[in-house]
């Protein structure tokens, strides 16, 4: 099955990965992004996200429909996590199940890059001494 | 015959910075029917000079807009910086 998710509680990236396995299917690529503790040298104490909830949803399953018209795949399953999260947790899972794994690993570099360009969610870095919204650099 | 103005309300939605700039995160504005989004932003960043720089996005109804289309009764508008999920 295909699924978009938000969600505040801590994500569970192997359930994720299972969930979308097909019989027909012989491999799945999965992408775990975290909280990074240094960006540009400046540490990061911990993050918060927040998003469009109705549209991001929509966004997510667009995203999955297109993938599933170009690249040679079954299921896709994308989770990302919303509100505070410290360092090493995982802020977004995207997992996608094929019977090749080339076109699963093609499709779930396609799917971030998308994610990062068109679905409505914003990340703030807060430091020991301040906090920033980061904006997008795409679109 | 004179072309009469209609004033309609719309929902504006704001997200991260910007509604941090604009000190709200929801607002119901006034005006006047037809009126394109980059209409719409253009006051809002006269108002607002801390987004007057800003390249802001902005969705109608859950979609993303261009700056040409009109705004009508009723509509859900969200406006925000480029996204940074991931």
């Amino acid at each position: 099955m295909d699924f978009a998710e938000l969600t505040t509680e801590p994500i569970d990236i192997t359930s994720v990965a299972r969930r979308v396995v097909p019989p027909d299917c012989g491999a799945t690529v999965t992408l775990d992004g975290y909280v990074r503790q240094f960006t540009k040298g400046r540490e990061t104490q911990h993050l918060f996200y927040e998003a469009y909830d109705p549209m991001a949803l929509k966004e997510m399953q667009k995203l999955i429909d297109q993938a599933k018209q170009e690249f040679e795949i079954s299921n896709i399953g994308i989770a990302h996590r919303l509100g505070k999260l410290d360092i090493g947790e995982t802020s977004v899972v995207i997992s996608v199940a094929a019977p090749h794994r080339k076109a699963a690993f093609a499709a779930c570099e396609w799917l971030i890059r998308e994610l990062k360009r068109t679905v409505p969610i914003w990340k703030k870095e807060v430091y020991a001494d301040g906090e920033v919204w980061i904006k997008g650099s795409e679109t | 015959m004179p072309i009469s103005k209609i004033n309609i309300k719309i929902q504006l939605l704001f997200f991260g910075a910007t509604a941090d700039v604009i000190g709200s995160r929801e607002l119901e504005v006034d005006l006047i029917e037809g009126e394109s989004v980059s209409s719409l932003l253009e006051r809002l960043q006269k108002q607002n000079p801390r987004i007057a720089s800003e390249k802001l996005l902005v969705a109608i109804n859950e979609e993303y807009a261009k700056p040409d289309v009109a705004l009508k009764a009723g509509d859900e508008v969200a406006i925000f910086t480029a996204v940074s999920g991931g």
